[in-house]
């Protein structure tokens, strides 16, 4: 009974804010994505390489990266970033900021820019899937 | 970085003993540590005991020969659909498939990521293959080889087999800029991938004194073009002369270490000059070893078959396949950019007592498990030998030329001073 309860729940939860854009849709802009780099270049790059690159030691942002984030919402991206990143500083990166780099982090990974900028709003985030990429998409 | 600036406190260990004022133990330790590149630094003068190789004719227990599959703008890593199937290039490293190895597998293996497969295929199981296999299980995926032969039957296997990452990789002008980048990336991580194997049973990855000997002094090689040679690569799609070629060993001067000329008195061959170095090697059946039983530990599966049309790929269950198919790819993918430079190796058979390598005029010599690997490398043609040559035959005769020129250096070597 009480599972049955938790199922419900969940597709209330769903219905609420339903899961339907994805990152393939294009749910950033280039500008964003300009900004993004920006911050990446001063807060990131320093672990994680100039061109997201990763080491041996320190995860790449490209590649697999997409397959750890991939399926998940755009909120859980940013909601780790402002958590964890930079791990040196945890909790230091700015929110707007904190957008500008999911922007930058979903443009290196082939995923398109659009119109409309990331929204600021984070049941808007919770909205957004990080879509695989279609493999015709791949370069 | 300079290496000096990796180790701040020895800089200021060695200030204070020029002013006399620290400890002398720890200063000798920690000078020896920065100063390591100056061979007479430290103990008196040593000559290092090393037992003569033996290099007689009757030593000789194989031939191997093999064709670099080189690409003049470098490796291909790019991916293409055929039908429904995305395909993921991994081909085309030239002299540098081993030394490349982890460092490419890991970009081929993230492009295929980006899709969210669960399984996928790999064609192919030279040393590119088998890695990119392993790196995509160590990533979450169920792999399956697709491949004529396994590795110990592959062109991998009759490889030189050292770290040489930039041996014949590329040629400068096609390659372009860029190229320079992933390189050292690859590079980079592939030297990681080979620590972590340092010391494993059966000595997959080792290190060991490498000895380029000299009548005259050594000098720096330079790769100048001859104003009389007319044209480049584009013509035929081979190059036309030794400047053309890429190099990048520069990038990694932080991890490599440097040459030691040995002082006279710490020279054990009978030559006016000796340089030392350390060179990083992988012993081929140790390391597939490794390797293929990682790949059976995570439940890969190998199945044997020939491909000869790329359309066949798009055949396969899986929807994600890497390409890691070496020279096969310039027919089977009908890659005419792909160009042979033809490659032997003569083997002696194995001295476990003389671990080292040597260099001497167009002779060089390197102690691996499997035995002693001799090669016949014309010091004035460079990168250019055996380019355009795709005849896979050995010949004995050059490399029995060779080992008369080293015999007599083994005769005259001498022991501990």
């Amino acid at each position: 009974m009480a599972g049955l309860k938790w199922v419900l729940a969940g597709a209330l939860t769903l219905a609420a804010v339903p899961v339907n854009a994805g990152t393939a849709n294009g749910v950033y802009t280039e500008a964003q994505a300009a900004e993004g780099a920006a911050v990446f270049a001063e807060r990131c790059a320093m672990c994680h390489g100039k061109q997201a690159e990763g080491t041996w030691e320190v995860p790449a942002l490209k590649g697999k990266f997409m397959a750890n984030w991939g399926r998940e919402t755009v909120a859980a991206l940013s909601d780790y970033l402002a958590r964890a990143m930079p791990q040196f500083a945890p909790g230091t990166l700015e929110p707007k900021d904190n957008g500008r780099l999911v922007a930058y982090l979903l443009k290196i990974n082939g995923h398109p820019a659009g119109a409309k900028p990331l929204p600021e709003d984070h049941a808007a985030l919770t909205a957004i899937r990080i879509d695989p990429l279609a493999a015709a998409a791949v370069k | 970085m300079s290496r000096q600036n990796w180790y701040p406190q020895a800089n200021l260990a060695r200030r204070e003993m020029l002013r006399g004022g620290a400890a002398l133990g720890a200063v000798g330790a920690l000078s020896a540590c920065t100063a390591g590149k100056v061979a007479s630094a430290g103990p008196a003068p040593r000559r290092p005991y090393l037992t003569p190789m033996r290099v007689t004719p009757d030593q000789l227990i194989d031939m191997k020969c093999c064709i670099r599959p080189v690409r003049a703008a470098g490796p291909n890593l790019g991916t293409q659909m055929i039908g429904d199937t995305l395909v993921v290039h991994n081909y085309g490293h030239g002299g540098s498939g081993w030394s490349l190895s982890w460092g490419s597998a890991e970009v081929a293996v993230g492009k295929a990521l980006s899709v969210l497969p669960s399984e996928i295929a790999v064609v192919g199981c030279g040393i590119i293959g088998l890695t990119t296999a392993v790196v995509a299980q160590r990533a979450g995926l169920k792999v399956t080889i697709y491949t004529r032969d396994v590795i110990q039957r592959t062109r991998s296997f009759r490889a030189h087999g050292s770290f040489t990452p930039d041996s014949r990789v590329a040629l400068s002008a096609p390659a372009g800029a860029g190229f320079g980048d992933l390189w050292e990336q690859m590079t980079r991580l592939s030297w990681k991938g080979f620590r972590s194997m340092l010391g494993l049973p059966g000595d997959p990855v080792v290190f060991q004194d490498a000895y380029a000997l000299s009548d005259a002094p050594p000098v720096k090689k330079h790769h100048d073009a001859d104003p009389a040679i007319k044209g480049a690569w584009e013509a035929g799609g081979l190059p036309l002369q030794d400047s053309e070629w890429a190099h990048y060993m520069d990038r990694i001067k932080d991890l490599v270490p440097d040459p030691v000329m040995l002082p006279t008195a710490e020279n054990p061959f009978p030559v006016a000059y000796t340089r030392r170095s350390s060179e990083m090697h992988f012993n081929f059946p140790s390391y597939a070893h490794h390797l293929l039983t990682e790949f059976y530990q995570r439940g890969g599966l190998m199945v044997m078959r020939d491909f000869n049309d790329p359309s066949q790929y798009g055949q396969l269950k899986e929807k994600v396949v890497i390409n890691a198919t070496g020279y096969a790819a310039r027919d089977l993918w009908r890659d005419k950019t792909v160009f042979p430079v033809r490659g032997q190796t003569g083997w002696l058979v194995p001295q476990h007592d003389a671990p080292y390598s040597l260099r001497y005029k167009n002779a060089s010599l390197m102690a691996k498990n499997d035995g002693i690997v001799v090669m016949n490398n014309p010091i004035d043609l460079g990168e250019m030998f055996g380019v355009g040559d795709s005849m896979e035959l050995p010949d004995p005769a050059p490399i029995l030329e060779v080992m008369k020129i080293v015999e007599p250096i083994m005769a005259g070597m001498k022991g501990i001073a």
